[in-house]
């Protein structure tokens, strides 16, 4: 008996320690050769792999547009690593810039991230517009300024902008006695975000019960923001966002709009924002076309073609995404005519028709893929010229490094406490506490 | 550390050396052999508990220290995490602007009441969890591994789950709140309701952990030690006051301190529990604990040097309340 | 090995030893559970359990119908196509070996070490043993979410992204572990066992090898649980460090699931319960371990 216990617990620590040594063994020897893309040269199997680093919803594999660029190439492979959310994304991305290591040859950047790295990354990353083939005057300007450095580096090419539009629910603007077709819709509030409000107002009026007009506090304030030239930077860099009076008015007519109750007490993309889409709570959104995947995604499928596209007040920007080689990829030259291919006008358009990505390239907007595009959720209405107007629309904004983080203060510490009974002064002071707590370093 | 510890057993050494008639030779190699052994004991006893101890220190040295310095190097400065190897000396500011900072003040407090509200009835429950798990039971090893699920469940499947279950409109406990007439109740953006279901996510993640280590500790208490409690006419209730938690002490003094650390680091149920605002912790930082505070501080804000001092705040918050405590418990030693 | 300390065989004399007590009276661990005792652990386990159940539940399910008021309380019918997706799209399989390995040599290695200076800083006397321990119990206190930053500039200098052996080492420094041994041992391990073995000339190794381990059974089962599940679960580091393409662990390798303009949460539920059920096995093994009574015998000796 005693024995074989002791054999036994020999033999479980024999185990133990070798499984041990095992462990570390595999763990030091085993540094990705099977993968392939960290290899020392990138090369497997003949082959160059080039590889991509996204978040989110970019969807270039999903459109097959690796399997077409392999079949032009067929020296070449592409793998990606995704990463669903960019709150994860970023910061790791920053980690590896600081550090020169851990970087793949393409490093998608985020619109709202794109100011910082440009502001102080780009000594890491290989100026895009002398890569050949590149020809800037296919991008729209704006597009094209965000990644670009002062001193003229082009660090970033674009793939997809989010031009702004209003998305609404014909049923319920029907049901509350406002016009339903898109263009009686649009002149409802051209030209100016407080007549948005105002049809707010009659919408509220006659509202089918249990329906706000918008979504939420910060869908508006983002939207309304999103049509300035300048919002929280000047042109040469300083932070103005306190004094800038158009935020001012953004804010206060936002929270003018939450006390009169025409938004949503919501913060977007949390579960329970997602649960009045699929409930049919509110009839009005600012609405780039990616937020039709949105709609979509959390619609019951009753909810198709009940919607329709008009145009904002303004245009505006509100996402969008840069494609980055960083220097210290393996495959720099590779990488660069990938990364030209992928962003080109084509390449975009095939993406738009798959993945409601809206191109930056003013050109794809008289092809058959942005006219003739429909949605889903909007039924037969043709969407593609609405965007691509307001695309056009869209100011050269200056945009700046703290960005996302003066605009998180503004709409998740700021509006939304007006929706919670706060006066728009308070919730003002409020934002700016935070925001200033952030920015000072 | 072979030749040094010679010195140690040389007065044993020093006895055996003086020569001895050659017809000894048996005995002299007898006594030669004992001299090695007890020399060899001799370093064993001296070097070993150095050498038990030295993985953990020569891993800490090579990856634990560096990042130390570095954080403490970086609270001095301002630096930014697009850069952080350029550093603009500040001195002490980063740790005397902390006096000032409400955002921090109010971290503070949350944490204080987080863990509070989440650490006692977390340990209480654990602890007599553990007393039951301790009997002899039906499928034991079924409710130990159950025990520690919500350990393992996946931070962002859970954080999914339980902002689905505190949801304000569409929550499945305000659901059930509606069904017995309660009005509904705004878990995420009033203080207290916010503080309470953050409280609720850690005790649910924590108890069984604690549990099992309790379990561990009352797996190694003697039975005749309760058998003689028994004798003495001692009732359950009384073994376990008797027997069983006076056992139990040095395990218990563990779980308080990790805990205590543990409350004061809080960050990953706050953080998931409104996880698309970010690390603000609540519109009005209502559920901003200081762990969540230092993170938002130092990888959404950006600022190393901000943080790191913090970071070395909270290491020193918790430095006073050890000694703190050791004097009050000191105290009631000597006056008891 | 064969002046072995194996405690002798005293049960059977203990049980004549011992007068017989009614069962009502014995106490502890020799009790059996009454029915109070299996409601209580019923509904604790329930709540335990619950939301890993509703992962599944939700990994059944589309958004829509999570979005709904009630929420489902019941399985759709989408469960094992989900699965089926989560498994491909983040190629689970080599993330499972790779996470394993990680795990499984942290735990080991923490288990190990832990033990060892945990018994050291409980039973054995140096010099500069207080102020050792008291640095060990300091190092947690340093709230972690920062290490990583400095940590990682190492790790770019070793030149070890991608490879596991970073997620590895720095994983084992283990403050917590070797604190809970010690105090563990402090109260497990009593000193007369020791010094009976001292007497028997066992060297120091020797005491903890048929000593130690055998007292520290219980406590290295309940460690090997916590530190296996924690680096098992561990994100923020590994996603630094590693790629999906390189030497992904679970988490890193569902981070990628469930992208697209809405994220698809059951496919990310679906991810999250593939990533758990492989820990549920391994507290089965080391379940079984927790278990006392091996030293019983031998604490009178």
């Amino acid at each position: 008996m005693r024995a074989r216990i002791r054999t036994a617990r020999k033999a479980m620590v024999v185990a133990a320690v070798a499984s041990l040594g095992a462990g570390l063994l595999a763990g030091c020897a085993d540094d990705g050769g099977n993968g392939g893309s960290d290899s020392s040269d990138g090369d497997s199997g003949g082959k160059t792999t080039i590889s991509v680093g996204l978040f989110g919803t970019m969807g270039f594999k999903e459109a097959g547009l690796y399997a077409e660029y392999e079949k032009l190439n067929p020296k070449i492979k592409i793998e990606q690593n995704v990463v669903e959310r960019n709150e994860n994304y970023y910061p790791a991305l920053l980690n590896h810039l600081t550090t020169n290591s851990g970087l793949l040859d393409v490093q998608a950047v985020e619109v709202a991230n794109i100011a910082e790295v440009t502001a102080t990354q780009a000594d890491k990353l290989e100026d895009m517009s002398k890569a050949p083939g590149v020809d800037k005057s296919k991008w729209l300007p704006w597009k094209w300024q965000q990644a670009t450095t002062k001193d003229g580096k082009t660090i970033g090419l674009g793939t997809d902008v989010g031009p702004m539009a209003i998305c609404y629910r014909t049923d319920l603007f029907k049901q509350a006695g406002l016009p339903s077709d898109p263009a009686e819709v649009g002149k409802l509030w051209a030209g100016d975000w407080a007549k948005l409000v105002e049809v707010g107002e009659q919408y509220k009026a006659k509202a089918p019960k249990g329906t706000f007009f918008m979504d939420s506090p910060g869908g508006l304030i983002q939207a309304i923001l999103g049509s300035e030239k300048e919002k929280f930077y000047d042109s040469s860099g300083e932070v103005i966002y306190k004094t800038n009076p158009a935020v001012k008015a953004a804010f206060n007519l936002t929270a003018d709009a939450a006390k009169k109750g025409l938004v949503q007490s919501q913060t977007q993309f949390q579960p329970s924002w997602n649960s009045t889409i699929a409930n049919n709570k509110f009839a009005a959104i600012a609405c780039p076309p990616w937020m039709l995947g949105t709609i979509k995604g959390n619609s019951k499928p009753d909810a198709a073609g009940k919607w329709a596209v008009a145009v904002a007040p303004k245009g505006g920007n509100w996402g969008g995404t840069f494609l980055t080689v960083p220097k210290s990829g393996k495959n720099v030259k590779e990488a660069q005519k990938f990364v030209t291919w992928l962003t080109a006008p084509e390449q975009q358009a095939k993406l738009f028709k798959v993945q409601a990505s809206f191109p930056s390239a003013p050109s794809t907007y008289t092809m058959p893929e942005v006219t003739g595009a429909t949605n889903e959720m909007t039924g037969d209405q043709k969407i593609g010229p609405i965007f691509a107007e307001a695309a056009k629309a869209a100011p050269v904004q200056v945009i700046g490094p703290k960005d996302q983080i003066i605009m998180q203060g503004l709409t998740d510490n700021g509006v939304i406490l007006a929706t919670k009974g706060k006066s728009a002064k308070d919730a003002w002071e409020s934002a700016i506490k935070t925001i200033d707590n952030k920015l000072d370093q | 550390m072979a030749t040094r510890n010679d010195t140690a057993a040389l007065p044993v050494k020093g006895g055996a050396a003086p020569g001895r008639p050659p017809e000894d030779a048996a005995a002299e190699k007898e006594r030669r052999r004992r001299d090695r052994l007890s020399r060899r004991w001799q370093r064993d006893i001296r070097w070993s508990p150095y050498a038990f101890v030295s993985p953990f220190f020569l891993l800490f040295i090579a990856f634990g220290l560096f990042p130390l310095i570095y954080t403490g190097w970086a609270s001095l400065h301002q630096v930014e995490l697009t850069a952080p190897t350029d550093m603009n000396w500040v001195g002490l500011r980063n740790y005397t602007r902390i006096f000032d900072d409400d955002f921090f003040w109010n971290a503070a407090k949350n944490t204080l009441t987080i863990g509070i509200i989440s650490t006692v009835p977390q340990l209480l429950m654990a602890m007599g969890i553990a007393h039951i798990l301790n009997y002899k039971l039906r499928a034991s090893t079924f409710f130990r591994v159950a025990m520690l699920a919500p350990y393992a469940t996946s931070i962002a499947a859970a954080s999914l789950v339980f902002v689905l279950l505190f949801g304000r409109d569409y929550g499945m406990i305000n659901w059930a709140l509606d069904a017995v007439g309660i009005n509904p109740v705004d878990w995420q953006n009033d203080k207290w309701p916010s503080q309470i279901a953050v409280s609720s996510i850690i005790i649910w993640r924590w108890t069984g952990y604690n549990a099992l280590i309790y379990l561990a500790a009352m797996q190694a208490i003697p039975h005749d030690l309760y058998e003689s409690a028994a004798l003495d006419g001692a009732n359950r209730w009384q073994q376990f006051i008797h027997v069983t938690l006076p056992a139990l002490r040095p395990t218990i003094l563990f779980t308080c301190v990790v805990s205590t650390i543990g409350a004061s680091q809080v960050f990953g149920e706050p953080l998931l529990f409104d996880a698309n605002k970010g690390t603000s912790g609540g519109a009005e930082h209502q559920f901003q604990t200081l762990g969540l505070y230092l993170y938002e501080q130092g990888w959404v804000a950006q600022h190393l040097g901000r943080a790191s001092a913090i970071a070395w705040t909270m290491f020193l918050i918790l430095i006073v309340i050890g000694i703190v405590n050791y004097v009050i418990s000191r105290r009631l030693r000597a006056s008891s | 090995m064969t002046t072995t300390v194996t405690p002798p065989e005293t049960k059977p004399v203990e049980k004549t030893k011992r007068p017989r007590l009614p069962k009502s009276a014995r106490a502890g661990g020799q009790l059996h559970g009454g029915p109070i005792a299996y409601a209580i652990l019923i509904v604790f386990t329930l709540v335990s359990l619950f939301p890993l159940v509703w992962t599944a539940i939700a990994a059944s399910r589309d958004n829509q119908r999570l979005a709904q008021t009630p929420p489902p309380f019941w399985f759709g019918s989408g469960l094992f196509d989900k699965l089926e997706i989560a498994w491909k799209d983040a190629n689970l399989g080599e993330a499972f070996f790779n996470t394993t390995i990680v795990a499984g040599t942290s735990a080991l290695t923490i288990v190990f070490m832990s033990t060892i200076a945990g018994f050291a800083f409980a039973k054995l006397r140096f010099r500069g043993r207080g102020a050792l321990m008291l640095i060990v119990i300091g190092t947690m206190m340093v709230p972690p979410q920062l290490s990583v930053i400095p940590l990682y500039m190492m790790v770019a200098k070793l030149d070890w992204t991608d490879q596991l052996q970073a997620v590895i080492l720095p994983s084992l420094v283990s403050a917590f572990g070797v604190f809970f041994m010690r105090q563990y041992l402090i109260q497990a391990l009593p000193d007369e066992i020791i010094e009976a073995a001292r007497v028997d000339g066992a060297s120091s190794w020797r005491v903890v090898w048929h000593v130690v381990f055998p007292a520290a059974r219980p406590a290295m089962a309940v460690l090997g649980m916590l530190t296996f599940v924690q680096t098992w679960n561990d994100f923020m580091w590994p996603f630094l460090v590693l790629t999906q393409m390189g030497n992904p662990t679970v988490q890193v390798a569902v981070a990628g699931l469930g992208r697209g303009y809405t994220p698809d949460q059951s496919l990310i539920m679906a991810g999250a319960l593939l990533g758990t059920l492989p820990l549920l096995l391994v507290f089965a093994i080391f379940g079984k371990q927790i278990v006392g009574g091996i030293m019983q015998g031998a604490v009178k000796g």
